[in-house]
């Protein structure tokens, strides 16, 4: 209970202030397509130096949580995902701003983010020398298990074909082949010169997601249809606060797999929204719900993506080694100062390391306030006329996907990657699983190659990859995957034709 | 048309002359291009190294961090050779021996002679490592281990063709033995995860990056590569000569910053007498010392004597692969 | 006619994938070093083998999801789709970054806009809104985040 001591070093009046400042901040760069939580914070880095230690984590703690959260709003709004932790979000948090259920959307997504990422904050105070064995437990080769676990996800993510749902994954595989090798650096499907730096995800985030939504508002050409006045309705928060805490089963799928997949070092938040979102669908009665504006899509997904925030902080407050890149970030203020977190970190710099966990408490909390309040004002961009907001989502994305590298070759790559998913999407692929793809790639390939070298040097990769419990839990649980999505495809298969024929009959 | 305007700026340029443009230079905030992600070692250094660049006794202008990470730093350093705009305002940091290397083994775009060094910063040993609990304890133990098990020593490290590749290289060299070198995807952060987890049995590592794991109890350290002790951070670690290994200083990893090739002279020689400056600068030092990265300073000539015995060398231990 | 239209466009959209999946799978086998494309190889026979499968439903007329493209939607699309791309490809390195989005985005309001364009109140309107929008795209990317975009003619 010693970090309930130090929750008063956080109400100091410099303290408070930064931690104000950095949430609004980070709620607002979180928004900002393009920049992504580690970058926010890398940003953040040299306003540090000014500052005493504790206040310097707490600036950056602050502004972690919230890009985190922050995220949401162009995700929803604007289904521009600023991170990939946000991927999920936009899925059905878009479809309800659309309805004009923007507000109860936000609201949603900053409730489920806090009560994640407090229930993160609370594993990390509780239990982290026990975290810290288990994430030191996944090597190569249970790493590679969980990147094809990811990809055996792939097939029933927000599509409803089996076959184009993995086909759209297996693009997305090759899509984070091309550019040099990252271990031999040799040459890969470059066919022009903006791809020698392969294809930055981010880049490619905005693009898949936002041109397919410009090009959709271009297609309804000039006229005005009555199907514009979308009312935006106002959502009180007591009603809000009911309806995420009905929807329990989502919140708490989000919160665990959120947890455990922080846990992880080199997984890391991008892909726990996606994993939490695919698990809230298959243990819900209304699965068909899902990618039309249901809110157990935004609940599971945004609690999954803050819950991922505690314990990725595991490894690297304890064992010194950063699970994640916006990890190696915050490793970068604490040295800094020169405070070298280790076992003894707690013993050492106590007020700091527990000034910082409890400012994360506390920064939740301002998230919620400051997030609704924005919220019910940003609710309202769904009656910006849609020429507008066509134009304005537009140029936001080229802007966003320039900002990453500074580079106009990944704009390039962004449109064309946006065009050419407008047209597959026509044709029912989508756009999360090619993501998915995306990013499990290169995790997949790594630990594969990674794990075959040391299996050399042991006794053999049949031995390395296929035994030991925690593979084995991993294969079974990558098996249970895939039967279930066979199943549940013949089942609704079934269920289509038979609806097909009742339909011919009549 | 586009030809027009390219002339009357060239005209524009030369009537107001290079040495003006040089008075006037930084009037913007100047970049410098990371070839690693943020958070890696290069990336903290360069941003501790450039906090002071607003300063008046220094550029007078602030200076931007983007990173270009891919493929051990290749990705970065074509797109500098290539791409990048040679009016001073986008420079870049460069890491020796890894780009001199890369540019031996090919298929990139770069060589020494694409960019023109500006000064040094750092200069980071390569360390041999293995877990806390592990059974070897000197450098004569590990090497003992690998010649009676050929092929069963597994060392992590950053990535091939780096520092650390180097490192093993010469190692694996020196002794007769033959051990197996895991690149890690994820720098020298993922290379030490996996010594501590076990997952290998020794690592080759970035000498800050061990020290602090060794702080915090997380790894013994059993040599370094240098020509010396470092007396500042690991006085009790004996270099690999006295370990009985003849290995010089040759996978040393050099930050520095640099500018591409064709950049006017007026600019190099203003960034030449102005950056070493900068990194002197005391509140630099401190926070360098507090981060547990040694610093080494070296003008523009030093950089330039350095980088040619090193591309000397690596052409030659290179050559067999 | 109508499901006819839909049966092709899907043949042919599958189609396009398994000829994308075949030039993957042949570049995989094909290029040097092996090593560096275990995991390629690997990769693109699975990706064969999914589009031979989808095309063959597609040949079937077994594929059902996905409307398809329509005449009306692209005949829409195109002008602004032109204007994108002009934008993306030559205008926003050769006027600069903050010139070439401001006349893009204008032009796309002008495009899509379903006020009326003779009227001179609307034009006005659409020029206001145009500099409000990139007011805040310069202030958030210049001063908060010190983007550097490209420069062009003018800045």
């Amino acid at each position: 209970m010693e970090f309930l001591s130090y929750f008063s070093h956080v109400f100091e009046p410099v303290s408070l202030l930064l931690l104000i400042g950095g949430t609004i901040g980070g709620l607002i760069l979180g928004a900002t397509p393009g920049l992504s939580p580690t970058m926010a914070v890398a940003l953040l880095i040299p306003f540090t130096f000014h500052l005493q230690p504790s206040q310097g984590l707490i600036l950056l703690g602050a502004a972690y949580t919230s890009t985190v959260a922050g995220g949401a709003v162009s995700a929803i709004l604007l289904k521009i995902p600023g991170a990939p932790a946000n991927i999920a979000t936009a899925l059905d948090g878009n479809e309800m701003a659309k309805k004009g259920e923007g507000a109860k959307a936000l609201h949603l997504a900053f409730m489920s983010s806090a009560v994640g990422g407090i229930i993160g904050v609370l594993l990390l105070i509780f239990l982290t020398p026990t975290l810290a064995k288990w994430a030191l437990a996944f090597g190569p080769s249970h790493l590679f298990w969980i990147a094809i676990l990811g990809v055996t996800v792939i097939g029933t993510l927000d599509s409803k074909s089996f076959v184009k749902g993995l086909l759209s994954g297996c693009i997305g595989l090759w899509l984070s082949m091309i550019g040099y090798d990252d271990i031999q650096g040799a040459e890969r499907f470059i066919f022009t010169d903006a791809l020698t730096g392969g294809i930055n995800i981010i880049a490619a985030l905005i693009g898949l997601f936002a041109i397919p939504q410009v090009l959709d508002m271009l297609s309804k050409g000039r006229a005005r249809s009555a199907m514009d006045a979308i009312e935006v309705r106002h959502q009180s928060l007591t009603a809000s606060f009911k309806e995420m805490v009905s929807n329990m089963r989502a919140l708490s799928i989000g919160t665990v797999v959120g947890s455990i997949i922080g846990l992880i070092p080199g997984v890391g938040g991008q892909i726990a929204g996606l994993v939490a979102y695919d698990q809230a669908r298959k243990f819900s009665p209304e699965k068909d719900k899902f990618g039309t504006g249901h809110a157990e899509g935004v609940i599971a997904a945004e609690s999954a993506n803050n819950a991922m925030v505690g314990p990725s902080l595991v490894p690297l407050l304890t064992l010194s080694i950063p699970g994640s890149p916006t990890a190696a970030v915050l490793l970068g203020g604490l040295l800094i100062h020169g405070i070298f977190p280790g076992s003894d970190l707690f013993k050492n710099h106590a007020a700091v390391a527990w000034t910082f966990i409890d400012s994360m408490l506390i920064g939740q909390v301002l998230m919620v306030i400051f997030g609704i309040y924005i919220a019910n004002l940003a609710a309202k961009i769904a009656q910006v006329p849609r020429s507008i907001l066509a134009a304005g989502v537009f140029i936001l994305a080229v802007f966003g996907a320039y900002s990453v590298q500074q580079s106009m070759g990944d704009v390039h790559v962004m449109i064309v990657l946006g065009i050419a998913m407008y047209v597959l999407e026509k044709f029912g692929f989508s756009a999360a699983p090619l993501v998915l793809g995306l990013i499990l790639g290169p995790i997949a390939e790594s630990n594969f190659l990674q794990g075959s070298l040391i299996a050399g040097a042991q006794d053999g990769a049949v031995i390395y990859f296929l035994t030991g419990y925690l593979n084995l839990f991993l294969i079974a649980l990558v098996v249970a995957s895939v039967g279930y999505a066979f199943w549940s495809t013949m089942t609704s298969r079934r269920e289509l034709e038979k609806s097909q024929k009742s339909g011919l009959m009549r | 048309m586009k030809k027009l305007i390219a002339t009357l700026s060239l005209s524009l340029a030369l009537a107001t002359g290079g040495a003006a443009l040089a008075g006037d230079y930084p009037d913007r905030p100047v970049s410098v291009m990371v070839s690693y992600g943020a958070g890696g070692a290069t990336d903290f250094q360069a941003r501790i190294v450039t906090m002071v660049a607003g300063n008046k006794d220094a550029l007078g202008q602030p200076i931007v961090i983007i990173n270009k990470p891919g493929a051990g730093g290749r990705v970065g350093w074509n797109w500098f050779a290539t791409s990048a705009n040679n009016d001073g305002y986008s420079m870049a940091a460069y890491n020796v021996p890894h780009f001199i290397a890369q540019s031996i083994k090919g298929g990139v775009k770069y060589s020494t002679d694409s960019f023109e060094p500006i000064a040094n910063w750092g200069a980071d040993p390569a360390v041999v490592i293995v877990g806390k609990d592990s059974k070897f304890n000197t450098m004569q133990d590990l090497v003992a281990f690998a010649k009676a098990n050929p092929g069963k020593l597994t060392l992590s490290g950053a990535g091939l063709f780096v520092g650390h590749h180097i490192a093993a290289l010469q190692i694996e060299k020196a002794s007769g033995a033959k051990m197996v070198y895991i690149p890690t995807k994820g720098g020298g952060a993922a290379a030490m995860k996996a010594v501590i987890a076990g997952d290998v049995l020794a690592g080759v590592n970035n000498l800050s990056d061990a020290y602090r794991a060794r702080q915090a109890g997380n790894v013994k350290i059993l040599g370094v590569a240098d020509l010396q002790r470092n007396k500042e951070f690991l006085p009790d670690v004996p270099t690999m000569k006295e370990a009985g290994l003849d290995i010089d200083n040759s996978s040393v990893n050099f930050r520095g910053l640099m500018v591409p090739k064709g950049t006017p002279q007026a600019i190099i020689d203003k960034l030449v007498a102005q950056v070493p400056v900068m990194f002197a600068n005391k509140r630099v030092a401190k926070r360098m010392k507090a981060g547990g990265s040694p610093m080494k300073i070296m003008n523009r000539a030093e950089v330039q004597a350095m980088w040619k015995e090193r591309k000397a060398f690596l052409a030659g231990l290179l050559k067999g692969l | 006619m109508r499901t006819s239209t839909k049966k092709f466009q899907q043949i042919a959209s599958g189609g396009t994938v398994l000829l994308v999946a075949i030039t993957v799978a042949w570049l995989s086998y094909t290029r040097e070093p092996a090593s560096a494309f275990l995991f390629p190889r690997l990769i693109s026979i699975v990706f064969l083998a999914l589009s031979c499968w989808n095309f063959f439903r597609a040949v079937m007329g077994m594929a059902r999801i996905g409307g398809g493209l329509d005449v009306t939607s692209a005949m829409h699309i195109t002008p602004g789709l032109v204007v994108m791309l002009v934008y993306v490809f030559w205008l926003a390195k050769f006027l600069g970054f903050y010139v070439a989005s401001s006349l893009t985005f204008f032009v796309l309001l002008t495009l899509y806009d379903s006020g009326n364009r003779s009227e001179l109140s609307n034009w006005a309107k659409r020029a206001l809104i145009t500099a409000f929008f990139m007011a805040i795209m310069y202030a958030l990317f210049a001063f908060v985040l010190k983007v550097q975009l490209p420069r062009g003619m003018f800045i």
